[in-house]
């Protein structure tokens, strides 16, 4: 009896382990990251059938140099999770001292964090000082268009506007008062509604001309 | 009247170079700092506490920081001794080189140039000796290569490897002087501390924003110290106008009363008076500058700075950086030029507009 509990624990020792995503995302991922560039750029997880296997090696064999147990653990989770779906990682969105928003004309370098943008094909692209702004020009010019991009609150992540979702009557204001307020995932967006008193949560395609103009 | 303008210079001179400093260290410093209290009083904090940290929408990163300072006795000198995990990265980018430059495998540290002037004078020249809290000795190795000079306040400047410093500290693993945490978007800053606040109850959490207003507040003109300087200042302006208002002596009395009997007309006598007071006053307000800058930057400001630097004498040796303001040098010259050519002209009009017999009387 005691060599099965034994035995048991001992299968329990590298189990892939229970940690959130947040810390994942945040900490680990980009921890692993680093020490896979530097030290051991050429390691991957194909010749691993499971996750305790590379642990076991990274640990005990030291295949990327003697690493700390925190430091082993971010980088075979890393390494294990590395190919897990990436979506499309779009640029940051810049804006040069004279980039104006193209609905009121506000200088945008002094709300970085608000900007958004829509991309047309040959290069031509429009930024806005705010979603608001932006749906407003979208509604009257929906032809053609190749991207439109929006920075989720919490991470400033450039996000497509398409997929993301939305909060109004919120208490955080933009740089034209009432915004609409993107987040990438629905759970930080239902989290930003709790806390900071939104009255909506809406998909894109929910969005409607009348609405966004009621925000004013 | 050099001199004064001089001396106000410097004043202004010293407190705005040592506020760009600050400000630019601020910079550097993470959006909210965390640590922990016991009876109001500092405690190291748990650095499990991190991982909850992470939950919260707003935070993008939480990182357990080791640092402190140690005593050391034969040079009656303090140590700040920063720990650096070889993955983390800082806020601050001086401590991301240094962390690069550092070797994690062998024992070693990194100092400023004078801790390793200090130790070498003490005949620690490849190594040093850490008494560890129970009375052991840490040996740990000295780099080659040494800091550049660091600011004002990190002069005695050791970096190591995070598990070194812990050692030296008696810390227990996951025990940390405080954590780092960083936010994305400036606007959640606030209420992601108020969150973290919620979750730890009696934690002392200090937003970086909150610093920058604090120290705006001593460094402004409403401050003590410059308050005095000002006043002084200000009443010997006074006293020199005063002294002008009060009628010209009677030698420049009989000089204006002769030029007018020569036959110059008013207007000439006061365009000359006018000429003279100008000349004098921007010679004398660029002299005052030039002594001023000379003073600050070159010989650091001398006894004046201690007015700002409260600490010993230790500091006297970090140089000032040369910074100008123009709102500064603005205010100077509105201070004194125009209240000295206004002291000068009024007198030389009124003694000029009387009849050129009388004033020769």
């Amino acid at each position: 009896m005691k060599l099965i509990t034994l035995l048991l624990i001992s299968l329990q020792l590298f189990a892939y382990p229970q940690i959130s995503e947040s810390i994942k995302e945040k900490q680990l991922y980009p921890m692993g990251k680093k020490i896979h560039t530097k030290k051991c750029p050429s390691l991957t997880k194909d010749s691993y059938q499971t996750y305790d296997a590379l642990l076991l090696d990274i640990e005990q064999r030291s295949i990327c140099g003697t690493l700390s147990k925190k430091h082993s653990e971010a980088l075979a989770l890393y390494l294990w999770d590395k190919e897990k779906a990436h979506s499309t990682h779009y640029k940051k969105i810049t804006v040069t001292k004279d980039e104006k928003c193209q609905v009121c004309g506000m200088y945008l370098h002094y709300y970085p964090t608000w900007v958004s943008q829509i991309n047309y094909p040959n290069a031509e692209s429009y930024k806005f000082d705010g979603i608001k702004d932006m749906m407003k020009f979208y509604f009257n010019n929906e032809e053609g268009i190749v991207d439109i991009l929006v920075q989720d609150y919490y991470t400033l992540e450039t996000i497509n506007a398409r997929e993301a979702y939305y909060v109004t009557g919120s208490d955080v204001l933009g740089p034209m008062g009432n915004e609409l307020i993107a987040f990438k995932d629905a759970k930080s967006a239902k989290t930003f509604l709790l806390e900071h008193n939104g009255k909506h949560l809406y998909r894109f395609d929910a969005l409607s001309e009348k609405m966004v103009r009621a925000l004013d | 009247m050099t001199l004064l303008v001089a001396l106000v210079a410097t004043t202004l001179f010293i407190a705005d170079s040592m506020k760009a400093e600050y400000k630019q260290d601020i910079q550097t410093a993470p959006d909210i700092v965390v640590s922990a209290q016991k009876a109001l009083r500092y405690k190291t904090i748990d650095e499990t506490q991190a991982a909850r940290f992470l939950e919260i929408d707003g935070v993008s990163n939480a990182i357990p920081r080791v640092w402190g300072e140690y005593y050391f006795a034969k040079g009656n000198v303090r140590f700040k001794i920063v720990g650096l995990d070889e993955f983390e990265n800082s806020t601050n980018s001086t401590l991301n080189r240094l962390r690069d430059r550092l070797s994690y495998d062998t024992n070693m540290m990194l100092l400023s140039p004078k801790v390793k002037a200090i130790l070498n004078k003490n005949y620690y020249k490849d190594y040093f000796n850490f008494i560890l809290q129970d009375g052991t000795l840490l040996r740990v190795n000295i780099s080659q290569k040494s800091i550049a000079i660091p600011s004002i306040r990190d002069e005695y400047l050791i970096v190591m490897p995070k598990e070194l410093a812990r050692k030296i500290f008696a810390y227990a693993d996951n025990e940390a002087t405080d954590i780092a945490v960083s936010v994305k978007n400036s606007e959640e800053i606030a209420f992601s501390a108020r969150k973290i606040a919620a979750l730890l109850g009696n934690a002392k959490i200090s937003i970086k924003d909150d610093l920058i207003v604090e120290y705006e507040q001593m460094y402004n003109y409403r401050s003590g110290f410059f308050l005095t300087i000002f006043i002084i200042t200000f009443f010997t302006f006074f006293v020199i106008i005063y002294d002008r208002l009060s009628g010209l002596n009677s030698e420049q009395k009989r000089e204006i009363g002769i030029l007018k009997a020569i036959g110059w007309r008013v207007e000439d006598v006061l365009k000359t008076k006018l000429y003279e007071g100008l000349i004098i006053s921007l010679f004398s307000y660029s002299l005052g500058i030039i002594l001023a800058m000379v003073y600050t930057f070159i010989f650091n400001g001398g006894i004046l700075k201690n007015i700002f630097l409260s600490s010993s004498r230790l500091l006297e040796h970090v140089p000032l950086q040369f910074h100008l303001d123009y709102a500064t040098l603005a205010l100077l010259f509105l201070i004194s030029v125009p209240l000295y050519i206004c002291a000068t002209i009024i007198p030389s009009w009124i003694a000029a507009t009387v009849d050129a017999d009388e004033v020769m009387r």
